[in-house]
């Protein structure tokens, strides 16, 4: 029985350093990194000058890139095509993967702490993990283009820090057939709601959207709303606003309508139907059967609805689209782009990040789409006649009203991802909201 | 005169000729390689665990209540346990895991085990028909009944969302406890796993001695008490067999509860990795120390006197229950209908769904207008155009949903080769050394991944490859799914080395022929059917394997995690497509197979 225990103590040990192998203690001196140094300089270049850099870096290899968008490998395709113009013997690759769940922050980290590095750069959302995780242990690495900084209309305080791809919009929608309205974003929290929307704990990014209701910014535009409604509903919200009002304080929040933030998080989380991702959230809605029904999707999948007898686009309203709408009319979310500390190709990485943040063709595949605005507008494709047929304005709900009505307060209202805000109040609001799922959950 | 001093041999001498000795046999030096081998391929993986449960994890709880950013701290076993969230985060989950595991053990032992013994005790007419088409759901990916189960049964009304079937064509609607939540999840399992419990208890019915029965009928023991006393008491082994494999696969589950909305301990480790990645890890030693009970209650069951004691001899005169000349094709048609309903509805609602317009538009069955139906899923051949497919080419051109499905052959085929070699070369140095200790933990470290839940494993494989550079690549996968299905192998081996006489290899070494020449001329010819069965059964199980894989790479590397991410995404077209590719797939691989060597998964059953 010792040798056994003997044996599986030797074992546990070499495992432990075979683990261990793989991992290396990262410099902590001040002195910049060698991706730090390249960034520096990448900054002061054009995209012609960064594309050369590219193709002598990265001439017979392959850049490893990682994304929470597919649409990475479509963008990479038209990058190495633009390089090959240049020269034609280039034969430089960029291998795209897309890992499932919340799996890219853990293996971003693992091969910073690796011995060998794969990972030059990165396509990466939820603002609040990549502050804590990415940004605040300098992990990832912001670059700006010169030509993206020089453009009209970029706005570096809000998209540089770190370098937004996209901003994309989640927005109300709810299925027109019947007599149910929605004019007001409290009305998808009111009594017998139950509006279709992916589950907090599925994506993260509907998790910072429920922090950012928290703000004193989006708090006031609830605060608004409630105004707005008639006083049976306001009789109806306002217990669950005095309940919450306390919770404010123990939170740590002190903003004078955070309490309209609480409760409209509280009754949401209390009221949602989880679905799997926005596709089955948009097949449903848009479909004859499913009378009355709301939720809270992203923008862009009513592209991709067929018509036929049972479904049709018409069955949806934006509900932010309607005159009368009062509140907030969704969320925005960002996608970033970043190097990896640890990029093998840093050069490439900057080139690739320049080409899809400052070109037309770069940021096409997204850009092709409704519902997702490049941080430099120059670049952006107008969408606002795309439910037009023939000349004739038959599907209006795709008719994209663009970015700056989105964000705005008289327009969409959207409740924007701050990635610093979200990082600050994440932790003790995360709980505070678990609690209310798992309450809904155990009395299920 | 000479004198001769005999020297006594020094110590080291001696343990040099006891080691010289000890490897000089071949079964020796291959359970001292495959001990070191399977040590650490099987340990490694768990100390990394262990150690992230201890480790502080940058923008996580355990960063945010230490004030640290790396070190070592035992918060997350603290706040877990009794922090404000453990009855959400642990006790629940705890508490469905298990109730799931056991109501899935029930429900897949007494359907399969019903049906064992109607297609081997009885004169039920289809038999062979039946025989096959039962073991489809088994072959399918886990969570396909699930779709199946919510495309019956949800509602607007109960579960919101569109019309199942049920609802739409006759306005049924099922309670919310019948469509999401535990039920259904303990049904879908157990359909999964019925097969697996009609295949081992199944086994047992065909070969068992019925004389023992028919003494208690000479004897006027009423046919109740014969059930009791005697039929299961024989057929305990199995049952016990199968609940040890089948609570630990239950266990471990992750997308069957995760589509019928039933909170686990799979789907909570997958949502809290986000911010509480080490007491996410928590759970998973929690579901291994399940998987660790599991194989102690194995070694307990399999090396008491009682079991297979009672099943060793083999009648020539099964009798056969007689149904009636009603019952016998009644009966029948019951199960037909029933596995209808989950093995041939499936397949043909995967066909259906590939020629819809949108998820879910059956609207050419309400207008009658076939012209609502389309190809486009299919031959779609670009995406510069819109064509209602969130920009994927049609199946036939989709060059993501052909690389997923060589990379899965590519894993399947390794995993198959390696476990199947390993797990022989187990069960041939285990049996040649049955005595030995050192046998019985090799044999015990090949078995315990099989029984740790297959999350559990993923999770320890996903900590520990990532720290050696290797995640999302095959090696990683290949080596999960290696260590996972060796004990198919081994178990298979090992029990016909046991049955093997070791006269016949003595005979051999008599003759001077080397080991290899033993094993390929000798050993191997003669237990050809399970060996390939070692080999045939991972390759299997790999091919629709999504829990074990989803944590090691990303979605498009294998087809499993690309078929749940088109179903997630709603893409249902492509996902039953893929399904659909992959049960014909499965089905022709199992004809194949059994063609060439007479193999197949119920053979000897009522197969064939």
């Amino acid at each position: 029985m010792k040798k056994l225990v003997s044996l599986l103590l030797v074992l546990t040990m070499v495992s432990t350093m075979l683990a261990g192998c793989g991992t290396s203690q990262t410099s902590k001196s001040g002195e910049k990194s060698e991706a730090e140094k390249i960034i520096e300089q990448a900054e002061k270049m054009t995209l012609q000058e960064l594309y050369q850099k590219a193709i002598e870096e990265s001439k017979g290899k392959t850049m490893y890139g990682i994304g929470n968008s597919s649409r990475g490998a479509t963008a990479a395709t038209g990058f190495i095509e633009e390089l090959q113009k240049i020269d034609s013997s280039y034969n430089g690759t960029i291998e795209w993967s897309q890992p499932k769940n919340n799996s890219i922050f853990t293996l971003l980290n693992a091969d910073i702490t690796s011995s060998s590095h794969t990972y030059s750069m990165t396509l990466i959302q939820d603002g609040n993990q990549i502050q804590s995780k990415m940004l605040d242990t300098g992990n990832l690495l912001n670059f700006i283009p010169k030509e993206w900084k020089e453009a009209n209309g970029v706005n570096e305080k809000e998209n540089g820090h770190p370098l937004a791809l996209q901003t994309l919009n989640k927005v109300f929608m709810f299925n027109n057939l019947g007599n149910k309205n929605y004019t007001n974003c409290w009305d998808f929290v009111y009594e017998d709601a139950s509006p279709l929307f992916m589950g907090v704990d599925s994506e993260p990014v509907g998790k910072n959207f429920l922090y950012m209701l928290t703000n004193d910014k989006y708090a006031t535009y609830l605060k608004k709303a409630f105004d707005a409604l008639d006083s049976t509903k306001q009789a109806y919200f306002q217990t669950t606003i005095d309940e919450v009002a306390e919770d404010g304080k123990s939170l740590g929040l002190s903003g004078d309508n955070t309490k309209y933030g609480l409760a409209w998080i509280k009754l949401w989380c209390e009221k949602y139907n989880e679905q799997t991702d926005d596709g089955p959230i948009c097949n449903e809605l848009v479909t004859t059967s499913a009378v009355g029904e709301s939720g809270l999707l992203v923008y862009s999948k009513l592209r991709s609805v067929e018509e036929s007898e049972t479904v049709s686009v018409n069955n949806v309203t934006v509900a932010a689209y309607q005159d009368e709408y009062a509140g907030i009319g969704g969320y925005a979310y960002k996608h970033y782009l970043q190097l990896v500390k640890t990029a093998p190709l840093p050069w490439t990485a900057c080139a690739f990040i320049a080409y899809m943040v400052t070109t037309e063709e770069g940021f096409y595949a997204w850009g092709k789409d409704m519902g997702g605005y490049s941080a430099n507008p120059n670049i952006n494709q107008d969408h606002s006649q795309d439910g037009f047929v023939d000349g004739v304005d038959t599907y209006s709900a795709k008719n994209d009203r663009g970015y700056d009505w989105w964000v705005s307060e008289d327009g969409g209202a959207l409740v924007v991802e701050d990635p610093k805000y979200c990082s600050e109040v994440s932790f003790n609001m995360s709980d505070w909201i678990d609690v209310i799922i798992g309450n809904k959950a155990t009395a299920e | 005169m000479e004198q001769q001093i005999l020297q006594r041999p020094g110590k080291s001498r001696i343990f040099m000729n006891k080691v010289k000795t000890f490897l000089c046999k071949p079964q020796n030096v291959v359970l001292l390689v495959l001990g070191i081998i399977l040590s650490v391929t099987t340990i490694a993986p768990i100390v990394s665990i262990f150690a992230d449960t201890i480790s502080i994890h940058v923008g996580s709880v355990d960063a945010h209540l230490t004030g640290k950013t790396s070190g070592y701290t035992l918060v997350n076993w603290i706040d877990l346990f009794t922090g404000n969230l453990s009855r959400q985060n642990v006790w629940i989950p705890l508490g469905n895991t298990l109730l799931l595991a056991f109501f899935t053990c029930l429900g897949a032992i007494i359907y399969g085990g019903i049906f064992a013994y109607l297609v081997t005790r009885t004169n039920l007419k289809f038999k062979k028909y039946l025989s096959a088409i039962f073991i489809f759901p088994y072959i399918m990916p886990q969570w396909t009944l699930a779709v199946v189960w919510q495309n019956l049964f949800n509602s607007h009304g109960v579960t919101g969302g569109s019309d199942g079937l049920l609802a739409s064509l006759f306005r049924i609607t099922m309670p919310a406890w019948w469509c999401k939540g535990l039920f259904p999840s303990a049904v879908v399992l157990a359909l999964h796993y019925a097969p697996f419990a009609y295949i081992m208890i199944g086994g047992i019915f065909r070969n068992m001695d019925a004389n023992l029965e028919e003494a208690a009928v000479i004897l006027n023991t009423p046919k109740w008490r014969i059930f009791s006393k005697v039929t299961l008491p024989m057929i305990k082994p199995a049952i016990l067999s199968t609940i040890l494999l089948v609570f630990g696969s239950a266990m471990g589950s992750y997308p069957v509860p995760h589509y019928m909305n039933l909170t686990t301990l799979s789907t909570k480790y997958v949502s809290m990795n986000v911010n509480r990645a080490g007491e996410a890890s928590i759970l998973a030693i929690i579901m291994m120390v399940f998987g660790v009970v599991i194989l102690m209650m194995n070694q307990v069951t399999t090396s008491s006197r009682k079991s297979y004691t009672t099943v060793t001899g083999k009648s020539g005169q099964i009798s056969k229950v007689n149904l009636g000349r009603v019952g016998k094709y009644a009966i029948a048609a019951i199960f037909i209908i029933l596995t209808t309903f989950t093995s041939i509805y499936p397949i043909i609602s995967f066909a259906m769904e590939t020629f819809l317009p949108n998820p879910g538009d059956y609207s050419f069955l309400t207008s009658g207008n076939l012209s609502n139906l389309t190809l486009k899923w299919w031959i779609t051949s670009e995406n510069l155009t819109e064509n209602g497919m969130y920009g994927q080419l049609g199946i036939l051109f989709n060059s993501t949903i052909w690389n997923a499905f060589k990379g899965t052959l590519i894993v399947s085929i390794c995993c198959s080769l390696i476990a199947g070699t390993i797990g022989t070369l187990v069960g041939y140095s285990v049996s040649k050394n049955r005595r030995s200790k050192a046998a019985g933990y090799v044999n015990a470290i090949a078995f315990l991944p099989y029984l740790i839940p297959s999350l559990a494993v993923g999770v320890s494989f996903f900590i520990f490859g990532s720290a050696l550079g290797i995640y999302n690549t095959y090696l990683l996968i290949i080596l999960a799914g290696t260590v996972k299905y060796i004990p198919f192998a081994s178990r298979s081996a090992l029990n016909s080395m046991l049955q093997l006489s070791g006269e016949i290899e003595e005979a051999a070494i008599i003759q001077d022929i080397p080991w290899f020449k033993r094993m390929f001329k000798i050993i191997i010819p003669i237990q050809k059917s399970s060996i390939i069965s070692g080999y045939l059964l991972p390759f299997m199980t790999c091919l629709r394997e999504l829990t074990l894989f989803m944590l090691l790479c990303s979605q498009n590397k294998i087809v499993t995690t690309l078929l749940d991410y088109f179903d997630e995404m709603g893409l249902y077209a492509f996902s039953s497509g893929i399904n659909l590719i992959l049960i014909i797939f499965i089905i022709i691989c199992n004809g194949l197979i059994n063609k060439v060597t007479g193999a197949s998964l119920d053979k000897g059953i009522g197969g064939n």
